[in-house]
Formats: C-alpha cells, sequence, structure tokens
C-alpha cells in the first residue's frame, strides 16, 4: 500500500492507496499551522486505522514547513559568502545581516580570473565566530562551471559549521541570484526542517510504520527523505503540485489541457502541453523571490469558494479577501459558495444561512439578492477564464532560440478542462465557454492522492569544455578530465551514467530508463579562427510522473 | 531585488541553429556566452527588463526599405526574417509603451546590406534596423528618425538606404574606411542631393579609446542630435570596437559601450557585428543592458582589461579632436551637391558595389529627382553577376502627385520594355509594394 500526507494551509489530508483496490482510506482534518506534527501523527493514525501497517511499501510526504518557515521569516542566523566577479555589483544580492563578499571571479567558461582573497575570508569567518553562526551558504558567480571557490570557503568555514550550503550543489543551472538566495534559504530552514523530520521519523517509528518516506517537490516529484535533509529548500511549494499530480493519477489527460484547483482561498491554474505539466524553466518563485526550485508552471488567482462577497459601485466583486468560511460553513460574510447555494447550483451545508447572508447583502443595494448571487459566479467565473488566458498567452509568448523552433514551434491550444477542489462540480457547469469539462472523482483529496503517487524527479546539466578537457556535473559534485575528442553521444552516455549512479546512491529508486536527455548541444569553439575544443552540454532529467493510475 | 529605472525589452534571439560557415565569425554560438552572462547575473528576474519573442518580418515589410532581386524569397532566409522581426518587436514595445527602451541582440546582422539586395555582403542580407525604422514610420505616424551606428565598420548598407532621405539622420562612429572593411564613411559621403548633412560619418583611427569615443559622443554626435531633434534614436550597437576584437583594431571597452549608450540614450538598440564572443560580448551586452535599464554597470569589466587594456595615445587623441570641426561643418552647413540637377530633373549616381560573403559583383545607376514638393521620386536599374538588369521604384514617404504620376510611369514603361527581369514598385504613399517579374 501507498501512503500520501499533503498538508496544506488550511486542511491536511492522507490517502492509503492499495495497488490493487484503489484508494482503500481517506481522511482530511484541519491543520494546525502551530502544530504540523500533531496534525501530521492524527492524520498518519486515522488513515491507516483499520490496516496493517506493514503492508505500507511507500510514504511520500508534502508539508508547508520550510514554505512556511520562509514567507513567516522564521529563518536561523545564517552567513552568507558570496564571490561574484564582473557584473552587477555584490551588494545587490546580499540577504540578511551577515552578508560576506569574497573578491574572487570566475568566468562563464569556469576559468579563474581572480584567486579567492583568503584574508577577507578568514576575518569573515572570524566575525562569524564572535556573532556564534552555525550555518552557512558559500555561492560563487558561474560555480555550475568551477565550483572551485564555494568548495574553498567550505573548507575553510570547516567544523565552525553545522551546516554549510554551496551553490552548485543545489542546481546545474545559471543564475547567480537565485543560487544565493536557494542557498541562504536553504540553510536558513535547514535546522528547523531537520528537527521535525527526526520527530517525524521517531512518530512512525512508534506508530510501527518502516516504509521508506519521501518528500514531495514543487516539480510535482519526490526526494528520499535523507536527500531531503540536505536540501529542506527543495521542499517549498509543494502543494499546487501534489493537486496536478493528483489530476495526471485520477484522469487520462492526453491532450493540451487546462487545471484548476478550486479552493477556499484560491483557485490554481495550471497548463498541460500533449498530456504533460509544463515546468517552469527557470525555477519557482516564493513570496516574489525567484529560486532554483524546479517547479510546475501554475499560477494562484484569489478566487475561491470563501471568497468574500462586495458591492462596489452597485456592482459585485468577489475576493481576493476571504473573511473565514462561507455562511453555510458558520462564516459571517457572505461568500462564492453562498452565491452558489442561492442560485441552486449547489446544495452546500447551511443553505438557509446563505440566503440569509445574500438578502441581507440586498438590503443596502439596489440589486436583488437573485442578481447579486447571478453576478458573483459571473464575476468569479470571468476573471478566472481572463486569468487562464493571459497564461496561455503568456506560455505561447515565451521567447525559444533556434529558426527552427521558431517556424515550427506549436502553440498550446487547450480544449480541454480539468476541475478539482471543494466548489469544483458547483462551477463545472458555468465554466465550460467551449471547453470540455471534467471532474475526476475524488478530486477532492487529489493532493493527497498525487503526494502518494508522485515518483522521484530529478534534473542535471553535464557541461564539457573540450578544448580544457573538463566535464563537470555540478549538482552531482562530478568534475573529470576528458579527451580533446569527447563527443556528444559520450556526453549523452555519461549524463545518464553518472546520474543514475548519484541516484542508486542517494537513495532514490529508479529504472535507467526513466533517465531522459532533454537539451543536448555542441557547439565548435574557435578563437581567432582557429577550432579550440568542443563546447558540449547536455541536460537530463527524471520526469515528473506517478507510480499507478485510478482511472479507469 | 534591483530594480530597473527604466523599462527594458530585451528581444534575445541568438540562432543557435544558422551560421553562414562552419568557421565563419557570424556562427551559432556568437551569442551563447552572451546568454550565459546574463543568464547567471539574473538579467531576465529584474524588475523591469522583460524578454520578448521577436516577429517574424513579413515580405512587405522588407520590401519598404528593400529592393530585393530576383525577389525576396531569393535572397533571404528564415534567419533574416526572424532577425529583422526581432528588430521590429523591439521597436513595437517601445512604440505602444510597453517599454521604454529595447534592445533587439539578434543575429544575423544587417548594417552592410544596402537598398538593392543580391545576396550577402558584410555577413549582412537585409537591414534589420532599416526594415524596424520604416515599420515605425509606416505604423506609428513618426517620420524624423536617427539612427548612431557603433559598430567599428561603417554601416555603409544604411548609408546607402537613406542617402536620399532628409527625415533620417545617420550618423557612423567607425575604424577609417582606409584601414578596415567597407572602406568607405569618409567625412566626404555626406548624403544625397536632396539630404546632405543628414549622413556624417566620423572615422576615427584605430587604437581609438574609450576617451576617443566618448569625445566623438560629446562633441560630434550629441550636438547634431540635439540640433536634429530627432522623435526615435536608434542604435546600430555593433561591439566590435573592443579591443579584443579579433576582426578589427580599435581599443574600446565594455564600460565605454555602457557609458556611450547611457550618453546616447536609444530608443531602441540593434546588435551588429562583433566577434570577440568569449571575451567582449558577455560583458559589453551586460553593460548595454544595464546602462539602458538605468542601473549601475561600474562592476561590468573584462577579465583581461587590466592587462589589455591601455588609455589612448596624444597623438591619437590630437587627430580625434581635429575632427570635430569638419564633423560639424558637415552637418550644420553642408557643401552643397554642385552636381544636383535642376527642379523636376534627376541626379545621377553610378555604383558599383561588392559582395565580399558571396562574390557578387552590382552594378547600378541610380536616379533622384529635385523636387521643390517632396523627398523626390527615386529609381534605380541595377543588374549583378546573379542577377540580370532589374529596376526599383520608390515614390517617397510624402511623395508629390507629380513624383507619384512619374514613378507609375516610369515603371510601366520599364515593365513593358522587357528590358528587366524584376520591377519592384514602391508606392510609400498608397503603402503598396508590389513586383513585377517576367
Amino acid at each position: 500500500m501507498l501512503l500520501g500526507i499533503d498538508v496544506g494551509g488550511t486542511h491536511t489530508d492522507a490517502v492509503l492507496i492499495d495497488k490493487k483496490k484503489g484508494i482503500v482510506s481517506r481522511f482530511k482534518v484541519k491543520t494546525d499551522k502551530k502544530n504540523l506534527l500533531d496534525t501530521i501523527i492524527t492524520a498518519l493514525k486515522e488513515v491507516t486505522s483499520g490496516y496493517d501497517v506493514k503492508k505500507i511499501t511507500n510514504i511520500n510526504l508534502s508539508t508547508t514547513l520550510s514554505t512556511n518557515a520562509i514567507v513567516e521569516n522564521r529563518l536561523e542566523k545564517t552567513a552568507l559568502f558570496i564571490s561574484s566577479g564582473p557584473g552587477i555589483a555584490p551588494s545587490n544580492f546580499a540577504i540578511g545581516n551577515n552578508t560576506y563578499v569574497i573578491n574572487g571571479s570566475i568566468d562563464h567558461r569556469g576559468s579563474e580570473v581572480a584567486v579567492l582573497d583568503l584574508n577577507t575570508l578568514q576575518e569573515s569567518i572570524g566575525k562569524c565566530k564572535k556573532e556564534n553562526i552555525k550555518v552557512f551558504a558559500s555561492v560563487s558567480k558561474f560555480s555550475t562551471r568551477n565550483s572551485a571557490h564555494e568548495d574553498k570557503i567550505a573548507d575553510e568555514i570547516g567544523n565552525d559549521a553545522d551546516y554549510i550550503t554551496l551553490g552548485h550543489e543545489l542546481s546545474s543551472q545559471l543564475s547567480f541570484p537565485r543560487r544565493v538566495a536557494t542557498a541562504y534559504y536553504n540553510s536558513a530552514v535547514w535546522r528547523i526542517y531537520n528537527t521535525f523530520i527526526d520527530a517525524i521519523t521517531g512518530a512512525l517509528k512508534n506508530l510501527g510504520i518502516e516504509a521508506p518516506v519521501n518528500i514531495l517537490k514543487a516539480d510535482g516529484g519526490t526526494m528520499p527523505l535523507e536527500v531531503s535533509k540536505k536540501m529542506p529548500v527543495e521542499s517549498i511549494l509543494s502543494g499546487p503540485a501534489a493537486s496536478i499530480m493528483g489530476i495526471i493519477a485520477l484522469s487520462n489527460i492526453k491532450d493540451d489541457s487546462v487545471i484548476l484547483d478550486i479552493g477556499g482561498t484560491t483557485t490554481d491554474i495550471a497548463i498541460f502541453a500533449s498530456g504533460a505539466p509544463l515546468i517552469d524553466r527557470d525555477g519557482t518563485s516564493l513570496d516574489g523571490i525567484p529560486t532554483l526550485v524546479r517547479s510546475l508552471q501554475n499560477r494562484s488567482i484569489g478566487i475561491g469558494g470563501d471568497s468574500t462577497i462586495k458591492i462596489v459601485n452597485d456592482d459585485v466583486v468577489v475576493g481576493p479577501e476571504r473573511a473565514g468560511p462561507c455562511m453555510a460553513d458558520g462564516g459571517d460574510v457572505p461568500a462564492l459558495v453562498d452565491a452558489l447555494n442561492f442560485s441552486g447550483i449547489i446544495d452546500y451545508m447551511d443553505t438557509k444561512r446563505s440566503a440569509g447572508g445574500i438578502t441581507e447583502l440586498a438590503s443596502g443595494s439596489k440589486l436583488s439578492p437573485a442578481d447579486i448571487a447571478e453576478k458573483a459566479v459571473n464575476y468569479a467565473v470571468k476573471k478566472i477564464r481572463a486569468e487562464i488566458k493571459k497564461f496561455l498567452e503568456e506560455i505561447n509568448r515565451k521567447p525559444v532560440y533556434t529558426i527552427h523552433e521558431m517556424v515550427h514551434g506549436e502553440k498550446i491550444n487547450p480544449g480541454k478542462m480539468y476541475i478539482i477542489g471543494g466548489p469544483a462540480r458547483a462551477l463545472s457547469g458555468v465554466m465550460s465557454d467551449g471547453f470540455e469539462i471534467n471532474v475526476p472523482e475524488n478530486h477532492d483529496v487529489a493532493n493527497a492522492i498525487g503526494a502518494a503517487l508522485a515518483r522521484t524527479t530529478f534534473e542535471t546539466e553535464l557541461f564539457t569544455d573540450t578544448g580544457k578537457g573538463r566535464m563537470v556535473m555540478p549538482n552531482l559534485d562530478i568534475d573529470e578530465t576528458v579527451s580533446r575528442k569527447y563527443s556528444l553521444e559520450e556526453a549523452e552516455a555519461d549524463a545518464k551514467k553518472y546520474t543514475r549512479d548519484y541516484l542508486e546512491k542517494s537513495g532514490y529508486r529508479i529504472d535507467e530508463s526513466d533517465i531522459n536527455i532533454v537539451e543536448s548541444s555542441t557547439f565548435r569553439m574557435i578563437d581567432d579562427f582557429y577550432a579550440s575544443g568542443n563546447d558540449i552540454r547536455v541536460k537530463c532529467q527524471v520526469k515528473p510522473g506517478v507510480v499507478m493510475h485510478l482511472h479507469g | 531585488m534591483i530594480k530597473a529605472e527604466n523599462r527594458l525589452g530585451l528581444v534575445f534571439f541568438p540562432a543557435y541553429d544558422w551560421a553562414i560557415s562552419p568557421t565563419h565569425p557570424e556562427r551559432e554560438e556568437r551569442l551563447l556566452y552572451t546568454q550565459d552572462q546574463l543568464k547567471e547575473e539574473g538579467i531576465f528576474d529584474i524588475e523591469g527588463i522583460s524578454e520578448l519573442k521577436p516577429d517574424i518580418a513579413t515580405e512587405t515589410d522588407i520590401m519598404r526599405s528593400h529592393f530585393c532581386f530576383p525577389d525576396v524569397k531569393s535572397v533571404t532566409t528564415e534567419s533574416h526574417l526572424i532577425s529583422a522581426g526581432g528588430a521590429i518587436r523591439a521597436a513595437r514595445a517601445v512604440l505602444e509603451g510597453e517599454v521604454d527602451s529595447a534592445f533587439a541582440l539578434v543575429r544575423p546582422p544587417g548594417h552592410h546590406s544596402m537598398k538593392c539586395v543580391h545576396g550577402n555582403r558584410g555577413f549582412c542580407n537585409i537591414n534589420n534596423e532599416a526594415i524596424m525604422l520604416e515599420y515605425i514610420r509606416e505604423h506609428y505616424n513618426k517620420r524624423r528618425i536617427a539612427i548612431v551606428d557603433t559598430d567599428c565598420h561603417h554601416g555603409d548598407g544604411t548609408q546607402d538606404i537613406f542617402w536620399h532621405d532628409p527625415d533620417v539622420l545617420f550618423i557612423s562612429l567607425h575604424q577609417d574606411g582606409r584601414t578596415l572593411y567597407p572602406g568607405s564613411g569618409h567625412l566626404r559621403e555626406l548624403g544625397g542631393p536632396n539630404a546632405r548633412g543628414h549622413t556624417i560619418n566620423i572615422p576615427l583611427p584605430p587604437y581609438t579609446s574609450e576617451e576617443g569615443f566618448i569625445y566623438a559622443i560629446d562633441e560630434m554626435v550629441l550636438p547634431i542630435l540635439e540640433d536634429f531633434k530627432p522623435e526615435i534614436i536608434i542604435n546600430s550597437a555593433g561591439q566590435d570596437n573592443h579591443y579584443t576584437d579579433p576582426i578589427t583594431n580599435m581599443n574600446f571597452t565594455a564600460h565605454g559601450y555602457a557609458l556611450l549608450n547611457e550618453k546616447l540614450k536609444p530608443h531602441i538598440a540593434v546588435l551588429e557585428g562583433g566577434y570577440s564572443i568569449q571575451g567582449a560580448l558577455p560583458y559589453v551586452n551586460l553593460g548595454i543592458v544595464l546602462a539602458m535599464a538605468g542601473l549601475d554597470y561600474s562592476h561590468v569589466k573584462e577579465p583581461d582589461y587590466d592587462t589589455l587594456y591601455s588609455p589612448q595615445d596624444e597623438e591619437i587623441t590630437d587627430y580625434i579632436h581635429q575632427l570635430k570641426a569638419p564633423v560639424l561643418k558637415n552637418y550644420f552647413d553642408p557643401e552643397p551637391d554642385t552636381e544636383r540637377a535642376p527642379e523636376g530633373q534627376f541626379t545621377i549616381r553610378h555604383k558599383n558595389i561588392y559582395y565580399d560573403t558571396d562574390g557578387i559583383q552590382e552594378s547600378r545607376k541610380e536616379h533622384i529627382m529635385t523636387c521643390k514638393n517632396c523627398r523626390g521620386l527615386f529609381y534605380v536599374e541595377s543588374s549583378s553577376s546573379v542577377t540580370p538588369a532589374c529596376m526599383g521604384v520608390e515614390i517617397p514617404l510624402g511623395g508629390c502627385k507629380r513624383c507619384a504620376e512619374e514613378g507609375y510611369k516610369i515603371m510601366e514603361k520599364a515593365v513593358k520594355s522587357k528590358k528587366f527581369t524584376t520591377v519592384q514598385l514602391t508606392d510609400r504613399v498608397n503603402k503598396k509594394y508590389e513586383r513585377y517579374s517576367r
């Protein structure tokens, strides 16, 4: 059996899935933000109650712990060491009060241009000692081409650190500012995350559960628990991804599609191209801060079932505020769900309270209660549609870099829409607008299903300069010598081999066939008209997917 | 988080699948390291900087600026249409208020491409800036536009296209033509009979450094621009004045390019040449991007700056100072064209053009009407080693009734005569672009 838990902002969902019987148990509870551990233990106990926990073969957990710690600024004092070289002034990238800029420079080819200033480095480490700082991040510009400076900084800090994040180990992608932010937050949540994980491990042991635990990531995949202890930042924003993976498990999606997850406060929108979710190629942003954390492309709009209905200049507006639950669920202010209740589109909990709320709202305006209910639903639908349109336009407008893609690149043109979340069925009738609408079974626990069934994901890039005879795979910490004749084919084979070895060693369970080459290029480098070697780049990934489907 | 002072649009189109030939300087990875640098700096995440996808230029867009012989398809590839479309996208972003300024980092380049196109010369087939400029004038009700060409090579193609246009001010700063391809761009080249003083050449001596370039901008380019009062300023942003460029002999820097850009304040910059793809382009492009966005570029510095860059010799400084007076005279008090025809008649110019990349020889005969009511009807007879006699007739923007009627007569007569394999009619007044082929 597979166990999935999704700790969301409002609710925590858990499901237990049998490989033959499908969903055998499900549990939903309000999230106790102050005590996530208790919430998780409750969910674990309840969802497994009556089942033999020894039969659980895998546990996947999606948690908001790291996200909340960063958003609520519950961060450990972290020293950030950066060496940046020419470009935008390094002071722009300081985070927190303990950023140390160390002179030193590596260029875009990975050549050292200026050596690291060891004097300043030693001095800065001394300051950190005085401040009793125990967690560090070391980031240099172009460290994904040559990590020597990041490594040197780590060596010098040595045992003074309880933990140190090296920028190049997080991702092979270029983007110094994103690397800086990602490394910083990784170290800043390291302790709180590890304490939490240790507690969960203990709790599982007490419950007699021995199955391996994986942690969900924003790209819809998982990482082994042990990996997550070193990369807690990779666990941020996994919630929307869990829902998207849930839809994949629940529906047989093959075409360009729109996915809507309508919640209490927000609606999350995702787009599928030919049945596959789109991945944000740069990384996700948290609280407006761009990071290198790989993510499924999605966006959130402030309209959900509990979004407040207001009258502004004789017109009806819904959201983005939420003043507690809707009136049908005991709230004090009429919300979208109340309008749906009033219009008879749904029949949810206390419909009388809904009607009362809408009628009272009408008494202070020129509009009739029926008008308000109708206008509120239309407003919400229109807003969501507009956001879908904007999102699609942005995706189709994304720059491409080859003539082939420019001329032959296909536009994403979805004809189908999949809706999940509380008010999914209610809105399915009014959302259509030319879309074929699907509301999958068990959609209300799609998030936990997605968590339970998500597979492992991984991404890395191989970078070779045959002129220098060097091959690096930054986030695998591989730096090898290769011959001048090293070819693209060899590079592709190496990328797969090293990725497989690394994943096996780190506790991932995957088949080699799951490792796909996604980008592969070789450029002949010319110095003053003479060939000086090849610039070879190979990107490979284990893409998001589910271990089994629950649709017929 | 960094926020741009000015909203900047970047059209980045490196054409990773296109090259003139495998070891040619104009090849696939020319912008690869620039992209690496811009990505690593996080340029595309800066608030106020947005990346734009190029348009694809249409046949009409190209015929508005060029006479393509025998036709557009024969002398262009998809890469050229996207590169020109990239420039058009940059212009649209600015003219429609999406951004304050825009930089089209596109290839292949275009500034050696002239009015008539028979093939590729100086790595260029069609002129990206000219196509963009005419797109702006056709769609956005602008007329007076300045192009400042800061490529190391003389912008002879752009000069040729706007030679007879008094509403376009073309200024080219370049390494003296006596020492570098294409060999033109001398002080005496100052525009056709109806547009004297609106082509300005500033031929700089080899080894001109930061000081010399900035002097030329401050003392020559800016005073002329201030007087001309263009509605739009375009920068042909070639980057081959850099001290590491393999095919030129200048001594300019990334910091210098950024400063130049800050002073010039172009609405739109379009990349031209620049072939030091590892040592210069990543830094020069970064410098220009930061300067255009109004951000601090003082930390942009080439890795070998301290060892390879040296300040300017006094002799060069003196030489450049002496250029100021004749350059300013060319604009403010140009010598009239003594061969200019009287009102209602054509001034004739013969021109032979060599297309170095494709090895084509073109011979042409140009006719420009002296007209008191408009810029003057223009037509050209052109033949080359690959295409027999062709004709192009252009009724200019704001052309008068007489010039328009005369233009149609010449076109009809040429078609009837069967002497020309292709006749192109460009009627800017009625926005008609037609080709008659045999």
